[in-house]
């Protein structure tokens, strides 16, 4: 079973993802700011990452950036939510390597699925 | 009468006319040479009449010099038949074209002399045109030397205004990206021409839109440059906020949008495995859809209170009743961060005259951005003070307070503490909505004191409503 970390100051959100891959064969860790997912991430070595842009703390940036200078997490996939949509520097979602990046509102079934091609040869 | 006058005039006259011929005749009976005495005789009567003329002229001369002097017409008197005539009658004629020409030299003279005053009437006024407009203004000719600058201008580039006429241009503004784009619309004979600077003033960055039109000649030769630079720093600041205003709106419509278009999915998909879950997934649905409810009114209210659209219901109440309504809406979400809230003090008399529900929405924003704000295991109290014809309430945090620099801003609209961005999100909708109900509508007053670190107190204060009227009721 892949394990996933999924990060959002919004507990629903988080709360919708886990649900939404538990019921499709994933293990679910989660965290509620960048701080304490960058942590979980160092001790746990997630399969993926999907975590939310805009928290308190550190962005969902930072803490990406964080894990890439991490050499146990460097090569971790990641996929990006985000409400806000005007200012997203796509230069830097190219540099960290972000698999895809979801507007929200989002479909759990689009996250789903995109899960599922960024963890590919890891798959269930 | 007059023909015997003229027959005695005649008779003298012959009488006169025969005295030299009774003289001749004496001289020759006493035996002078008869040919000296006739040589005599026209020697003496040239000589008489050159004297006359030479009386005449010399007459003439006086008289025109006299004339001369009074300026009042000059011109030659000579006896008629005389050898001056015309000789007279030319200098007569040149004095007059003379006179003709400095009559009409004096003319224009005058007509150069209110040209003149014309002109220095109207660069005055064109100085006094270009020092009333509220931007700054330099104006330079072809050799880059200012010929006028406005005090707005003075001040911009920080140069002596009465010492600027005539200096040339980079030598009078420090800023020298300014002084070489004014050269530049001399020098690339464009005729307008538009740049946005950017200048830092006391460590401050200032933004102006600035423009540079060239003044061309009757030949169309561009002999100067009109620069004016205008501060568009505040056009700025509101763009700048009003983005980030979207970006913040965007962020919190979308967050509860995300949540109800997720598990209403979810639903769709038969991802809730239970009842519980099902209904677990409605509630959050339906929470979600309040609370964007409740954003989309803070921003219509806020939008209706600038306008004067407002609905306005005043009624008589208690304040300390709405405070324990409101307390009593906050007191889950404090729980979650483990925050103690104290309710207030009670008061004699607590009585305003004010729109429930607004009066409602203020005390529960002070509340949230006070728990919002807050340390986990802090503390949020209430206080209540009667002043003369006026109630204080007063919230107080024991929160992350606010910088300094920062604390005059915080009932700006869309402003939001650039620290606070790390502890919480927001719209910076809330503390404006508080100021518009309590000093739009209700002509009361909003506070705030705080201690970065610390915490901070966020007050307002209301009018008391008379104690007649309560003795009425």
């Amino acid at each position: 079973m892949k394990k996933i970390l999924v990060v959002d100051d919004e507990i629903h959100i988080v709360q919708v993802v886990a649900i939404k891959l538990r019921n499709n064969g994933f293990e679910v860790i989660t965290a509620d700011n960048g701080q304490s997912a960058y942590n979980l991430a160092v001790a746990e070595c997630p399969d993926a990452i999907i975590t939310d842009l805009q928290m308190p703390g550190i962005t969902g940036l930072e803490m990406v950036e964080k894990l890439r200078n991490t050499e146990s997490t460097a090569d971790i996939p990641v996929i990006m939510l985000t409400a806000r949509g005007l200012s997203i520097d796509t230069q830097e979602i190219d540099k960290l390597s972000i698999v895809a990046c979801l507007s929200k509102p989002f479909s759990p079934r689009e996250v789903l699925e995109t899960l599922k091609v960024a963890v590919e040869p890891l798959a269930v | 009468m007059a023909k015997s006058k003229r027959r005695y005039y005649l008779l003298a006259l012959m009488g006169i006319a025969s005295v030299p011929g009774l003289v001749l005749y004496s001289l020759v009976m006493l035996g002078f040479n008869i040919g000296g005495i006739v040589l005599a005789s026209l020697s003496v009567l040239t000589l008489s009449w050159i004297g006359w003329e030479a009386i005449g002229i010399f007459r003439s001369l006086s008289d025109f010099n006299s004339r001369f002097e009074d300026g009042s017409n000059v011109h030659f008197h000579v006896p008629q038949g005389s050898v001056l005539e015309r000789i007279a009658t030319k200098m007569n004629h040149y004095i007059k074209k003379q006179d003709d020409s400095r009559q009409q030299m004096q003319e224009q003279i005058e007509a150069l002399d209110i040209q003149v005053q014309l002109s220095q009437r109207q660069a005055r006024n064109t100085e006094a045109i270009i020092q009333s407009i509220h931007d700054a203004v330099i104006v330079t000719d072809c050799f880059n030397r200012v010929i006028v600058a406005n005090s707005k201008a003075s001040e911009l580039f920080d140069f002596d205004l009465d010492k600027a006429q005539y200096k040339q241009i980079n030598e009078l503004l420090g800023v020298e990206k300014v002084a070489a784009m004014i050269m530049t619309a001399i020098s690339s004979k464009t005729h307008h021409r538009r740049n946005d600077l950017e200048i830092e003033i006391d460590g401050q960055l200032k933004f102006y839109n600035s423009t540079f039109s060239s003044i061309t000649d009757e030949s169309g030769e561009i002999v100067g440059v009109v620069s004016v630079f205008h501060d568009i720093s505040r056009e700025k600041e509101v763009s700048r906020m009003k983005n980030e205003f979207v970006s913040h709106v965007s962020h919190e419509l979308k967050t509860p949008l995300a949540s109800i278009t997720a598990y209403a999915e979810m639903l769709v998909d038969g991802e809730a495995q239970d009842d519980e879950s099902r209904e677990q997934f409605l509630s959050i649905i339906q929470t979600q859809a309040q609370r964007l409810n409740r954003l989309i009114e803070d921003i219509l209210n806020i939008s209706r209170i600038e306008s004067g659209l407002v609905k306005v219901k005043k009624d008589r109440a208690s304040v300390a009743m709405l405070i324990r309504d409101s307390v009593e809406m906050i007191k889950s979400y404090a729980a979650e961060k483990s925050i103690s809230v104290i309710e207030p003090n009670s008061v004699v008399y607590d009585q305003v005259n004010v729109d429930k529900d607004m009066i409602s929405q203020v005390i529960i924003n002070l509340l949230s951005n006070a728990v919002k704000y807050n340390k986990p295991g802090g503390t949020v109290s209430i206080s209540v003070e009667v002043l003369e014809d006026l109630i204080s309430v007063k919230v107080t945090d024991s929160g992350v307070g606010i910088p300094s620099d920062e604390i005059g801003h915080v009932f700006d609209k869309f402003y939001r503490v650039s620290s606070n961005d790390k502890v919480a999100k927001g719209t910076g909708l809330g503390l404006n909505l508080v100021k518009q109900i309590v000093e739009k509508v209700h002509g009361g007053r909003v506070f705030v004191e705080s201690v970065e670190g610390e915490g901070s107190t966020f007050g307002f204060e209301l009018p008391l409503c008379a104690t007649e009227e309560t003795a009425v009721i």
